[in-house]
């Protein structure tokens, strides 16, 4: 009896598996009167802050639709889906907006591994994957394989590099201690200081990695402490820095620290203890609009106004949030690139227009950047200024410099 | 007793119709999100067994998951000396393995019950992450793996997520049938005499030590199929992709479901992909609620809605889905049950 039924029921699930129907293959996503562009990127977990760069751009597109008619008359829908900052719901989100909502392309999703889980998957479906939200350089460097990817922001490595030059050439019998997250994105910025550092390398006296799940890298900074370093390298993310900026404090350590870009956003910064605070130096090439310097500036103002007016549930604070004016610096690239790739618009000649940017006027970034691309140099972003943490703000410093791999 | 049996057999076939006919009435998107709720079913039902049916208790199932999906993903992209095996056949094996560190699990479980369990079983989900970045050359560090895109095997013309619900939900339905077949008889019975009463069952000749590794193992081989499953549909494995909250999520589908029932889980599953991916549904029908005004693209919200979802259904429905299948049908087979 037993066997039978088993063996009964075993057939049909077996028939159920085989029974499978064939389905319509999916179009890109413009019409004469649309344009559909899709994002993932996180709305909620540890990361979901940093959705606010979806909430930018989907403002400045708005913005657009209704001030000049979309691009050639085609209207932007900017689809942006939350995935938790978890890399298979990524890749769930990214299938789904080339499958269900049909776009032209995957534009700015946030994060490393998410937009590596995903990478190959749009190659090969040849949807363009623009403007990586991520600062690993494997995204501009490996074109060859990945045709069509392309990163956005400077690459971690380099930005660990400019550090490495600056130490050489300012800070005299430099003692460097470096506080790294253990993953890629540490470990990219730890190999460019040390490339930074040249014949130098020895200046390094101590480097701590910590886990990105760790608790508390109070222990890591007392190690570091202990090695009688007179520079701190904070290669540190969210929590961890902030973490990091009171350990020195509590422990009485004057160290110049430089703190890497992703975590340098003012709003941060100005919560940590100013005494460790103070002189810290970064990278920048985004107008922060927190910073009293760009008070005045006509990107900012028009940032405020189009975020006001185009930006949904906005409030006061988010009107200094930096994620917004970095989805809106992007968003500007992302029009730039449709109005190149012309009226008749194709996944390749969105792919074309994309590695032949040549743009000077982006109001959200630092004045003076040049976003540019070619098919063999897929790092749109390559100038940052240097700026130092005094007095509740940075102070950008220098000439604008390479950051260029 | 017959009555009852031919009712289940029915209602088994019934499901079986339905699952089959359904992407024909669905988009393919669809049909991949059912897919991945095939997947997290295959899990609740080992979940199911293990703390449904034997009373042991386990937040760390996604580390069970983990584990098969790494499996899958390093015999399909490393392979066996250099041998890589087809997607299709890691999955039994992922099984396996997972199975056999549910065993290994099983053990020190043993010796402890309740709350103490729970927080071992959490330490394994907590501390699992950390395996891949400690043993990056061969297990990816946070890079990951990528494997290749799944596709429908030679000979098969179908879309890549037809091809993945078929497979999954032909495995799932499988795995129910074995899981009802377990639960039914001596082991079943067995199981439910520990949870009810280690010292009864014990003092009536049931071995506590064999059932409860036993129940950890198939738990876990469970866990491991529904792991690679995923990892093949997702094509990437990184130890994001089996985040802690995964256990949590399980427990979730676990409670919503129904503790010991089946078919019911169904419902656990759906829910908690639902909630994960279409929480911006949800707070617009949440928004319908005079004076309430969600933007579910605001962070933050989605996590909330999920939140405030749970515990109406919890409090609509404590028994889960199970308990209100068996509020519906139970007056119809109590008298089939009396007839015969």
């Amino acid at each position: 009896m037993g066997a039978r039924v088993i063996f009964v029921c075993t057939v049909v699930a077996s028939l159920a598996v085989t029974s499978a129907g064939a389905r319509p293959v999916a179009t890109p996503g413009v019409s004469a009167n649309e344009i559909k562009l899709g994002s993932s990127v996180p709305l909620s977990g540890e990361a979901a802050i940093a959705g606010n760069v979806a909430r930018g751009i989907e403002a400045y597109f708005k913005y657009v639709n209704d001030t000049q008619g979309g691009v050639f008359g085609r209207k932007i829908t900017f689809t942006y889906l939350d995935d938790g900052y978890d890399p298979g719901r990524a890749v769930n989100n990214t299938i789904r907006l080339i499958q269900q909502e049909q776009v032209l392309a995957v534009f700015s999703s946030l994060g490393t591994s998410n937009n590596l889980a995903v990478r190959k998957l749009l190659n090969d479906s040849k949807v363009p994957q623009l403007y990586v939200s991520s600062g690993a350089t494997t995204f501009g460097r490996d074109y060859k394989k990945y045709p069509w990817t392309i990163g956005y922001i400077p690459p971690y490595s380099e930005e660990g590099e400019l550090y490495g030059r600056y130490v050489v050439k300012n800070i005299k019998k430099a003692k460097i201690a470096v506080l790294y997250q253990n993953d890629d994105y540490g470990r990219d910025l730890l190999a460019g200081l040390k490339r930074g550092l040249g014949s130098k390398t020895k200046s390094i006296v101590a480097s701590v990695g910590y886990d990105p799940t760790s608790a508390d890298v109070q222990p890591q900074v007392t190690q570091l402490k202990a090695a009688k370093a007179n520079v701190l390298m904070v290669f540190a993310f969210g929590k961890f820095s902030l973490q990091a900026f009171n350990a020195v404090s509590r422990l009485g350590w004057k160290p110049q620290i430089f703190v890497n870009d992703v975590s340098s956003a003012s709003a941060l910064m100005a919560i940590v203890p100013q005494k460790a605070a103070n002189g810290s130096i970064s990278i920048v090439f985004g107008k922060d609009p927190a910073l009293p310097l760009w008070r005045n500036d006509k990107g900012i103002r028009l940032f405020q106004s189009i975020l006001k007016k185009y930006g949904s549930s906005i409030n006061s604070r988010d009107l200094q949030d930096g994620y917004f004016t970095a989805g809106m610096a992007t968003a500007y690239t992302m029009v730039d690139t449709l109005t190149k790739a012309g009226k008749n618009l194709t996944r390749q000649s969105v792919m074309n227009a994309a590695t032949h940017l040549n743009e000077k006027n982006n109001p959200f970034v630092l004045p003076g950047i040049v976003i540019h691309t070619t098919p063999s140099s897929r790092f749109p972003l390559t100038q940052v200024r240097l700026q130092r943490w005094s007095n509740n703000s940075w102070h950008p410093f220098g000439k604008l410099i390479s950051a260029k791999p | 007793m017959r009555a009852k049996l031919w009712l289940e057999l029915t209602g088994f076939a019934l499901l079986t119709l339905i699952v089959a006919a359904l992407p024909r009435f669905v988009s393919d998107f669809r049909a991949r999100e059912l897919a991945i709720v095939g997947m997290y079913f295959i899990a609740l039902l080992g979940l199911s067994i293990l703390t449904g049916y034997s009373g042991q208790i386990s937040l760390g199932h996604g580390a069970f998951m983990a584990i098969g999906g790494y499996t899958t993903a390093i015999l399909s992209v490393d392979g066996i000396y250099g041998h890589q095996i087809r997607d299709l056949w890691t999955i039994p094996i992922a099984g396996v393995i997972a199975g056999l560190a549910g065993l290994l699990v099983g053990v020190p479980a043993l010796r402890l019950s309740g709350l103490y369990l729970a927080l071992i079983t959490f330490g394994i989900a907590v501390s699992f992450p950390q395996l891949p970045k400690k043993f990056d050359h061969f297990l990816g560090g946070t890079t990951g793996k990528i494997l290749n895109l799944a596709e429908p095997p030679y000979g098969l013309h179908t879309t890549t997520n037809n091809w993945i619900y078929y497979l999954t939900w032909g495995i799932a339905l499988v795995l129910l049938l074995a899981a009802w077949l377990l639960v039914r008889g001596k082991a079943g019975r067995a199981l439910q005499a520990i949870r009810d009463s280690e010292v009864a069952a014990a003092s009536s000749g049931i071995s506590l030590a064999r059932y409860k590794t036993l129940a950890f193992g198939i738990s876990a081989f469970y866990a491991g199929v529904a792991g690679s499953l995923y990892a093949i549909a997702n094509a990437y494995v990184n130890p994001d992709v089996f985040p802690i909250i995964l256990s949590v999520y399980l427990v979730v589908g676990l409670a919503v479901g129904g503790l010991d029932s089946l078919v019911g889980l169904i419902a656990g599953a759906g829910l908690i992909y639902f909630l994960q991916n279409h929480a911006d549904t949800v707070a617009r029908w949440i928004n319908h609620v005079p004076a309430l005004n969600l933007d579910p693209k605001q962070p933050g919200i989605p996590s909330m809605v999920f939140g405030v979802v749970l515990i109406v259904v919890m409090l609509l429905l404590p028994t889960g889905a199970g308990g209100l299948m068996r509020r519906v049908f139970g007056p119809l087979t109590s008298r089939l049950y009396t007839r015969s």
